[in-house]
């Protein structure tokens, strides 16, 4: 199909625009200057700031008297982001993009003035990341405001920003983020290839794009880092990372990732690090509990009776005798309540989540407890494992999937088969790569130097070097 | 992906004790009673020494198909990769066994169904069709994890042991020590192991001698847990298969905390799932390399194998000690031929370096 330019005719101009854009929210505003010729403004009624427009572009224009080429016409519009487009498409995506477009009698270019009006919520502290000593901002949905909130924390020339746009008819705005000289080339280029080839018509969240960035995206394991915060964004940037912020979500992605990131929280850097190394081992402790507890259990009653406590087994011997369920099936239904609560909890309004407090732990725990339908060791294990699980929050879609399949392990070969299902995880985890970075790294490979902030975390002061697994061509980052 | 150095010195420190601690013990005490320290300690200066050869191999950085392949040619290159993996199953035959015995008696209160051992064999599939490169990371993780489920065995099992019930040294003389060091040939072919893995990672400097040393370190390890076992047990020590299971039992901390000593045994149970896999793994892959570059033919091989292997082990079920006694007794003269003799010769013909052989 033939491109669409500019011709001089405004009338003819704005038809043809307003073809490209028939939706009712798509208006047109007509206004003369001091010479008579006549302009046509362009813009989308929900997302252009007229009361910015009238001020910065309309009023002055009215009284301008001087040459129609778009060079000179500019000049006079007081906006600090004024371009000049030829394209009708072009000028149409501007439009959409809430910057309204002129154009007038003689035209050679159209103008696009930038009065984007956005309605963006305050930064606020994300709730899935609380700190509670350190920063309490949090991204928002708006890229713009999250690329300021990276440069504010780099004022160096080295923090780069790229615009690009994802998305057939959402034509979301990615912003890749990265640090000039402490990034290796390579990965920004793959991003870049990787985001390129994406062909789809939406993207609605940054989650739809970690798909496209996996090497291997049908996997059970996530590839990609997420964060809302900028601090902790703006520090994996440091560390060699290369970052995206997409526009309309809050949730900024990481690349290359590590499995071991997930065990650091913000806070880990600005408390002691024998307090942070405590809390790690701690969120590890939670999660293998949280995995493995319900399996054992299951295991232990079924398979091994030896592998409890005397004393702890009559007390569960007493507990189990007149449940009608096979400890498997026990506690397979135990989570799946637990897992339905959960779901329930998070959809509900607030004010019913009071009646579902009471329902899931009286009704459903005392008095299926009392009716001997469940065990009393199976509520405690479950809503231990449940608890654990929330240590790491971002694994927890990996967690519970290994949950259950340690569960089902359990329930059918017993301990062993909760060893084969371990070394199952551990081959598919140390086998995963993204990026060229191993995830399993720095322990699996092995790199001793980035073992200083792990599960043991050492001194700010000690960790004078990146990760050595990020491969950053800078490596140091203290001297 | 491409092993490294540092990972392959890891995995022989792992490998010295962990393939060792099953049936070996009960069975050295059997030929050799207090004396069952002096042919392991023979057996492991032996493949330390050879070890040490098959590390000097590896500065040609060429994997064993090829060595042969530009010296002798493809076919003979093939021939030889079907009689290395031929020893490689065969040798593999005893680990999966004694796994399979581990399993049933140690992981389940009663004897459990035939077929609660298949998943084994599953799992050994998915890890045989991985490349052969990945053994580096995971032993990476495994070896740490072996240290830490040796240490506690050891640390539970060292109170009960009397160190004494291994005096007088060399009573059982040299025929004693002869039948031990038959019977420990079974599980001493590491070097082969070993052999599968080079050209898949570059020689450093000091590689062989640090090899050595690393799988003399484990072997240190081994000695020590051999003779808690036998100050454990002393001269019932002949009846407890399952050594490494039996001998932490008697801690009297037990009756509080329980059988904690599972969390060590199970972890140790984990990292010999991956050492009992490896000589299948290191026989797809040498396979793999020999019989083309299809995407499909490791986990072909990979399947036929372990499918080959389940049959092989279900059908000799009823005979498995019969079985046992045979790779030991009458077939153990087949291990030191490839686990030793076969090293050497490699590098009698391929040990030096590409410039001194050019010239």
């Amino acid at each position: 199909m033939e491109k669409q330019e500019i011709s001089g005719n405004a009338a003819r101009d704005a038809a043809a625009l307003k073809a490209l854009l028939p939706a009712q929210d798509i208006l047109t505003f007509s206004f003369e200057d001091a010479v008579k010729r006549q302009y046509v403004c362009i813009f989308a009624d929900a997302l252009t700031d007229k009361e910015l427009l009238a001020e910065q572009a309309l009023r002055p224009l009215r009284a301008y008297a001087g040459d129609a080429r778009a060079k000179a016409v500019r000049e006079h519009v007081l906006s600090p982001e004024v371009r000049t487009e030829r394209g009708l498409d072009k000028l149409a995506e501007e439009v959409l993009a809430g910057n309204p477009v002129l154009v007038w009698e003689g035209a050679d270019e159209g103008l696009v003035v930038g009065t984007k009006k956005v309605n963006v919520r305050a930064v606020t502290e994300p709730p899935t990341d609380v700190a509670i000593k350190g920063p309490r901002e949090g991204f928002i949905e708006d890229v713009k405001t999250n690329t300021s909130l990276v440069r504010r924390r780099f004022r160096t020339g080295e923090l780069m920003i790229e615009m690009l746009t994802v998305g057939r008819r959402s034509a979301t705005s990615v912003a890749l983020c990265w640090l000039e000289g402490t990034c290796r080339r390579d990965i920004v280029e793959e991003v870049r290839r990787k985001l390129g080839a994406i062909d789809i018509d939406a993207v609605p969240d940054s989650s739809y794009l970690t798909r496209f960035l996996s090497d291997r995206p049908y996997s059970l394991v996530k590839q990609v880092g997420t964060t809302e915060k900028p601090d902790i964004f703006c520090a994996k940037l440091a560390e060699g990372r290369a970052g995206l912020l997409v526009d309309g979500s809050p949730i900024a992605l990481t690349v290359p990732y590590l499995l071991v990131e997930d065990f650091q929280s913000s806070e880990d850097y600005f408390v002691p690090a024998y307090r942070a190394t405590f809390t790690r081992l701690l969120r590890l402790f939670a999660l293998l509990v949280a995995i493995y507890l319900p399996a054992f259990y299951v295991a232990a009653q079924l398979f091994k009776l030896q592998l409890l406590p005397v004393k702890l087994l009559l007390t569960i011997a007493g507990s189990i005798r007149d449940i009608p369920l096979s400890p498997s099936l026990e506690m397979l239904l135990v989570l799946l309540v637990l897992e339905v609560l959960n779901e329930a909890s998070i959809r509900m309004p607030k004010y019913v989540g009071m009646a579902l407090s009471v329902v899931g732990a009286l009704v459903l725990g005392e008095t299926a407890v009392s009716a001997g339908f469940v065990s009393t060791p199976a509520i405690i294990i479950v809503a231990f494992s449940g608890i654990g699980l929330y240590a790491v929050p971002n694994l927890i879609e990996e967690t519970s999937v290994v949950r259950l399949a340690m569960l089902l392990a359990a329930g059918s070969v017993g301990t062993y088969g909760i060893v084969l299902v371990s070394a199952l995880c551990l081959v598919y985890l140390v086998t995963t790569e993204n990026f060229g970075v191993p995830l399993g790294a720095p322990f699996a490979p092995f790199v001793r130097r980035d073992l200083r902030d792990t599960f043991v975390k050492y001194n700010l002061l000690s960790l004078k070097q990146r990760p050595a697994a990020l491969a950053s061509p800078n490596k140091r980052r203290m001297k | 992906m491409k092993l490294s150095s540092r990972q392959i010195l890891f995995f022989l420190a792992a490998a010295a004790p962990i393939g060792k601690i099953v049936l070996m013990p009960a069975r050295l005490a059997r030929a050799c009673a207090n004396d069952l320290l002096f042919p392991v300690l023979a057996q492991l200066l032996v493949q330390a020494a050879i070890i040490f050869c098959v590390l000097l191999l590896a500065r040609r950085e060429q994997t064993l198909y090829a060595l042969i392949r530009d010296a002798a040619g493809g076919v003979a290159a093939k021939i030889a990769a079907i009689l290395f993996s031929a020893f490689l199953l065969f040798a593999a035959f005893l680990p999966v066994v004694e796994q399979k015995l581990l399993v049933r008696s140690i992981f389940y209160d009663t004897i459990p169904v035939y077929l609660v051992f298949t998943p084994f064999f599953i799992f050994s599939a998915y890890l045989c069709a991985r490349p052969l490169c990945t053994v580096g990371r995971m032993w990476d993780i495994l070896t740490p994890l072996a240290a830490v489920a040796l240490a506690g065995i050891a640390l539970l099992s060292v109170g009960s042991a009397d160190y004494g019930a291994l005096a007088p040294a060399g009573a059982a003389g040299w025929e004693g020590f002869a039948s031990g060091t038959q019977a420990a040939c079974s599980w001493f072919f590491d070097a082969v192991l070993l052999l599968a893995l080079i050209g898949r990672f570059p020689y450093t400097k000091g590689l062989a001698w640090k090899g050595a040393v690393c799988y003399l370190a484990g072997g240190a390890v081994l000695l020590f847990l051999l003779a808690t076992f036998y100050g454990v047990f002393s001269e019932i020590a002949v009846a407890q298969t399952h050594a490494f299971a039996r001998m932490s039992g008697f801690f009297s901390g037990m009756t509080v905390l329980g059988r904690i000593d599972y969390l060590f045994i199970f972890a140790a149970a984990f990292v010999m799932t991956f050492y009992v896999i490896l000589p299948m793994q290191a026989a797809v892959g040498t396979l793999s390399e020999a019989f083309g570059k299809s995407r499909a033919l490791p986990a072909l091989l990979s399947a036929g194998i372990n499918l080959a292997m389940l049959a092989a082990v279900y059908l000799t079920n009823f005979h498995t000690s019969q079985i046992i006694e045979m790779l030991t007794g009458t077939l153990f003269w087949l291990y030191p031929v490839f686990a030793a003799g076969v090293p050497l010769l490699l590098t009698l013909i391929f040990g030096r370096r590409t410039h001194e052989t050019v010239s």
